[in-house]
């Protein structure tokens, strides 16, 4: 029970330091929103009202205290792009980007850990090689340059996917999956080679352990061995990889979802770039990194079910 | 064995090649071809496909994708190698200094660097670079800043194993300053490990640099950069396929390099790699 | 056949076939730089009810022989290239084990043969119950039900001792103690009844209490099963307590073998002897007082007991008093200050100019720890310490710097404590530049004297530490701690890492520079028998405190607390002929030191029975 309030404590820390580093990375911008409001070209007696109003004058420390106290009271102010309240918008960004993350990271599962595990079992040996070639060019082609192909072959050539779009999953879920699918493939590939190599080198690990030889001395079966007493023992690191890979498919759906015209969080967070929308880069940075965080205390809180040792802690 | 022995395996050979072909065409393909081979526009030979008189086809304006590919080099890896230098500025000092030292500034420090941790990387070069007004320097300064969590939470870690070694207790036993300790005995002791990881670092940050300018937040027209010419060719896929594919494939190729290059140097330097 | 007559009668049994029997064995394995032959050519046989030691020191292929009878070596990248290995079955055909197919082998292991490792705390899965490991074994070779599978497995930690075995059943590796976790893989090893165990270093990585243990439990399973041991050690005093017969190894040959008796009293070849020359053997020094070198055939001829007295006046060069160092533990919600571990409480002691004391203990009896906190590598909470009258307590950082100079010390691991990066030159030099010590024309010369002076050619100087042997690096440790001249040098574990030989010869260099040099010695050691050999004094520690102190002939020849006791009837004596590892042995486990913040353990109270001989009373 400790160790659970010990992470939900640190987790609080960690979110405030979190709005913290979001504020100030966005506040070093040159310019501001009464600007963006505006237009450059706007009267200077109006802006400087503007900026009254808006309270842009006050000490960061003020409007910090008043952006933190409006995100954690529900009220995330405006959009200046879409002139909507920001809320909702995210929300349902959220939930397009939940199907394509969740998508591509069960395809990378899904292939990495056998081919990892093969990896480690044929270590140095041609399977190996094989294997690794495989991850190694999968870790050095952009996520992009997938996506590119991924639409050439199965969206032009073939015509078996749509090529941009999104369609929500309560509408039509084959469809939404169906858009969905491409950029999660995309994702998922590079992600697999991540895994892959991480796998690989976790398994080497433990296949090199005493407890290994202890089970081959029982007499057990080499598959036994290796996918139960092995691959037990990987679970936890894999997964906390996993869960540390959040942040980078988090970072990789900005380019995946907009190569894809794919409406959602990553979408959401290149529109509000490049528009300048403010409150809106405020509030898509602080909820993403939020959420990666989250993702990592869960995988924390669910590593004691998978390694005995840690529940003592 | 030898280290040469060790370098001369399959992944080495193609590695080095590699790396070495891209660096060689960073430096020399500026002073050998003239700009404006690559700049010239041809608005009758528009989006034509790889043929005699251009090799690898040209994009939307009718200019030589062979030429600007060439050139595009010297962009990108200048971006990468300076973000990557600029993250091991800030990263290298701090990790050393907070996984020797220890305490309380090691720990506020490493709690500040896990924070910036569940910023994606991406997504904090990009915000950056949006903040401070797309261009090549701040380019440099969103990805190399965007790095450096993960250099200085790699470097200290180094630092702390290092640190507790016996060799180096040996060392302050025999009356060495802690000066002396960190650049005589750790940062030694560290630097395959931070070698390794820079190596990597430039793969990635070869692959952010094309990632901001395929999303128009990076290198900015008319410089040509490999990332700006995917995004150009957004456009034209359907017709142009091979607008795509020749920026794609040198940046696959040179991240390629060098991962294989840093594979094999970490076989070859780090000492944990070896039984 | 005369032989095997012979020998079956010194054994009191019946004439057996052997279970197993090793026929010009050959094993290479593939590495990048070409084919290494590990094991060359071995031969020798085992008979049921046999104990078979076989011993060598690291290298010599022991290990990959009991490995190859498994044909476990396979999976570490070995082949088995020639000769045959014929096991003995119950009602079924003799089995080549050179040449069995999978299946066959799988059947066997486990089944027929059981084997122990040597790493305890690795040797079990750490996310599987004990109850799953216990039975899987079980499952697979019987047809027991999953009841009768349970109540067996009770069974078998029941025959190894092991309190509450329900309870441990659904326990994890973790919650057990070290030799637990050894004794869960004997159970494990001895489930399906096996006529063979092989045991590899099953007690290297354990204290000697608990050494003991172990090696009486083996030896009872022996006895009340009937089953054949084929025991591999590097520790001659282990052979001696266990072995019916020995297979000397070397290189991956045969060199010797025989009855233990005949080895011990007798051995045939040079390296046979020079092995067992070079064990220090419990109990050999009583009726001296001083430190005596190793007497290693083929080495300098003049070895004599070191002096002790060096034309210096007995003068104190170290006092400790009432020093305590404790390490703090942190736990709950805000990582707050917890508890204390109490690694060294209140403990006192002197050395005097050219004298050794031993600091003797089991792991976590905090040996170490005082010597660190000595040199203040971790900061003592409490105490003082003069070192030549200077307090080293209240010394400020710049202070303490160029009081080091005084007190050196030497690493137990040879392959951590030298910087890779550096070379030996630039090693060995370090300390005087660091002290400002000597110009540099002088430093080439001074690096020169003390490479010849630790029995080094100079031409190292220019090489790096992955270019030595464990031996020759422990020698730069030591010329890297004696070329500033130290008074004092805290020895922690110097030797525990070597082979025998190589150890005697680093404890002989330790004896003969003290003689020249007039040096101090805290020799830090949890090897008794080594410890009798090369100390003038010794201070038995357990739980952090010093239960007794005193000369070394006071401290072996009469030990008085109960602890020091212990320790003596556990430590395995190198003679066959002095068996002290009985029947079953148990000791009291040790307790843990940690307590919570703020308990203040009573101040000890010592009563001296004799002259500098303490023993504390609470």
């Amino acid at each position: 029970m400790a160790y659970f309030i010990q992470r939900l404590l640190s987790m609080a820390v960690t979110l405030f330091l979190i709005s913290i580093i979001t504020f100030t990375v966005t506040n070093i911008l040159p310019g501001d929103v009464a600007m963006m409001i505006m237009g450059t070209q706007s009267n200077p007696a109006a802006l400087a009202n503007l900026r009254e109003n808006l309270g842009l004058n006050d000490p960061l420390v003020y409007q910090y205290g008043r952006w933190i106290f409006g995100m954690l009271t529900g009220d995330w102010g405006n959009s200046l792009l879409f002139k909507q309240p920001i809320g909702p918008i995210i929300l349902q960004k959220m939930t397009a980007s939940a199907l394509i993350v969740l998508l591509s990271m069960t395809i990378a599962l899904t292939l990495a850990v056998p081919l990892g595990v093969w990896s480690a079992v044929y270590k140095n040996r041609w399977q190996d090689t094989a294997s690794s070639s495989v991850s190694i060019l999968g870790v050095s082609l952009p996520d992009f340059f997938w996506g590119i192909m991924l639409i050439l072959l199965f969206a032009r050539a073939l015509g078996w996917f749509p090529s941009s779009g999104f369609v929500h999953p309560n509408e039509d879920f084959l469809m939404a999956l169906k858009h969905a699918f491409l950029p999660s493939l995309a994702l998922g590939l590079g992600l697999m080679a991540h895994l892959t190599r991480m796998t690989r080198a976790t398994m080497t690990g433990i296949l090199s352990q005493e407890f290994i030889r202890v089970a081959r001395a029982k007499g057990l079966a080499e598959k036994t061995v290796i996918w139960q007493y092995g691959l037990a023992n990987a679970i936890g690191p894999v997964m906390t990889v996993a869960g540390l890979q959040m942040g980078y498919l988090f970072g990789s759906i900005i380019v995946m979802e907009s190569l894809f015209n794919y409406t959602g969080m990553g979408w959401l967070t290149y529109q509000a770039l490049l528009n300048r929308d403010m409150p809106l880069i405020q509030a898509t940075v602080f909820v993403i990194a939020a959420v990666v965080m989250l993702v990592n205390l869960i995988v924390d809180l669910l590593y004691p079910f998978f390694d005995p040792r840690i529940q003592l802690k | 064995m030898s280290i040469f022995k060790k370098f001369l395996n399959f992944k080495g050979i193609i590695g080095i090649t590699l790396v070495l072909c891209v660096v060689l065409i960073a430096i020399f393909a500026p002073l050998i071809i003239p700009p404006e081979f690559a700049t010239k526009m041809d608005m009758r030979a528009r989006l034509s496909p790889p043929n005699m008189a251009h090799w690898m086809g040209t994009d939307q304006l009718g200019r030589d994708l062979f030429y600007r590919v060439m050139l595009g080099a010297r962009t990108s890896i200048n971006i990468a190698t300076s973000a990557v230098l600029m993250s091991l500025v800030i990263g290298l000092p701090l990790g050393l200094v907070s996984g020797y030292f220890g305490g309380r500034t090691d720990n506020v420090l490493m709690r500040l660097v896990d924070t910036l941790l569940s910023f994606p990387a991406l997504l904090l070069a990009l915000t950056i670079s949006a903040v401070l007004g797309p261009n090549l320097q701040n380019t440099i300064i969103a990805i190399g800043i965007a790095f450096t969590p993960y250099l200085a939470r790699l470097i200290r870690g180094e630092a702390l194993r290092v640190a507790q070694m016996p060799y180096v207790e040996a060392a302050r036993s025999s009356g060495a300053t802690n000066s002396r300790l960190i650049i005589g005995h750790v940062l030694p002791n560290i630097m395959p490990v931070v070698i390794v990881q820079s190596t990597i670092s430039l793969a990635f940050a070869i692959l952010a640099e094309a990632g901001l300018s395929f999303l128009g937040l990076g290198t900015q027209p008319p410089e040509a950069s490999w990332g700006l010419m995917i995004q150009a060719s957004r456009d034209y896929l359907d017709r142009a396929p091979w607008t795509a594919l020749v920026p794609g494939t040198a940046v696959a190729l040179t991240v390629l390099g060098l991962n294989m290059f840093g594979d094999v140097l970490r076989d070859v330097l780090d000492p944990r790699s070896q039984s | 056949m005369s032989e095997r007559n012979k020998l079956s009668s010194k054994l009191d049994t019946q004439v057996d076939d052997p279970i197993v029997s090793l026929d010009h064995l050959r094993v290479e394995f593939e590495t990048d730089g070409g084919t290494v032959v590990a094991v060359n050519d071995i031969s020798f046989k085992v008979f049921p009810g046999e104990t078979v030691c076989l011993v060598g020191e690291s290298g010599s292929g022991k290990s990959v022989t009991s490995l190859s009878l498994m044909r476990l070596v396979e999976f570490g990248g070995g082949k088995i290239t020639g000769g045959k290995m014929l096991l003995a079955r119950d009602g079924k055909k003799t089995a080549n084990l050179s040449e069995v197919d999978v299946d066959t082998m799988r059947s066997i292991r486990g089944n027929e043969i059981g084997m122990i490792f040597q790493e305890p705390m690795t040797s079990l899965n750490p996310v599987f119950s004990i109850e799953r490991q216990l039975t899987d074994g079980l499952r697979l070779h019987t047809n027991l039900s999953a009841s009768e599978t349970r109540e067996k497995a009770i069974e078998l930690l029941e025959e190894v001792r092991i309190p509450d075995p329900e309870k441990r059943l659904r326990q994890y590796p973790h919650e057990l103690s070290g030799g637990m976790r050894q004794r869960v893989v004997i159970a494990m090893a001895m489930a399906c009844r096996p006529r063979l165990l092989i045991a590899d270093e099953p007690t290297t990585a354990l204290d000697v209490t608990i050494q003991a243990e172990i090696l009486s439990l083996i030896n009872r399973l022996k006895r009340e099963t009937g089953m054949a041991v084929l025991f591999i050690t590097h520790d001659m005093a282990v052979v001696a307590q266990m072995a019916d017969r020995v297979v000397v190894m070397y290189q991956g040959n045969l060199i010797e073998e025989g009855t233990v008796n005949e080895i011990f009293s007798a051995p045939k070849e040079e390296y046979t002897k020079a092995l067992l020359a070079a064990v220090p053997q419990l109990g050999q020094m009583a009726g001296t007082s001083l430190p005596s070198p190793l007497n290693i055939p083929g080495a300098s001829a003049t070895v004599k007991p070191t002096s002790g007295d060096i034309g210096i006046e007995k003068k104190t060069l170290l006092e400790v008093k009432n020093l305590v160092t404790r390490f703090p533990v942190y736990g709950g919600i805000f990582r707050r200050k917890v508890a204390n571990v109490h690694a060294v409480e209140n403990v006192s002691f002197t050395i005097d100019r050219g004298e050794t004391m031993a600091l003797v203990g089991e792991s976590g009896c905090g040996k170490s720890s005082c010597g660190r906190s000595i040199l203040r590598l971790v900061e003592p909470e409490s105490g003082q310490i003069f070192l030549d009258g200077k307090n080293i307590i209240s010394l400020n950082g710049t202070e303490l710097r160029s009081a080091r100079r005084d007190m050196q010390m030497v690493f137990q691991d040879p392959y951590a404590s030298l910087n890779p990066y550096m070379r030996l030159r630039e090693q060995i030099a370090e300390p005087l530049n660091n002290f400002g010590l000597a110009g540099r024309s002088e430093v080439d010369d001074i690096v020169h004297d003390i490479l010849e002076k630790v029995e080094l050619p100079t031409s190292f100087l220019r090489r790096f530490p992955h270019e030595l042997s464990g031996g020759q690096r422990q020698r730069v440790a030591i010329a890297r701690a004696i070329v500033v001249n130290p008074s004092l040098v805290i020895t922690d574990e110097a030797v525990s890492a070597l082979d025998v030989s190589v150890q005697a010869q680093v404890l002989n260099l330790m004896m003969s520079l003290q003689d020249e040099l007039g040096l101090s010695y805290l020799f830090i050691s949890h090897d008794m028998a080594v410890v009798e050999r090369v100390s003038h004094k010794v201070g038995v520690m357990y739980l952090g405190r010093l239960v007794e102190v005193g000369s070394r002939s006071q401290i072996f020849e009469n030990p008085q607390h109960e602890y020091t006791r212990t320790l003596m009837a556990a430590v395995p004596i190198a003679d066959p002929k002095k068996r002290n590892i009985s029947n079953d042995m148990s000791f009291k486990p040790i307790p843990s030191p940690v307590f919570p913040v703020g308990h203040t353990p009573e101040n000890p109270i010592y009563e001296e029975i004799e002259d500098g001989h303490l023993i504390l009373r609470n």
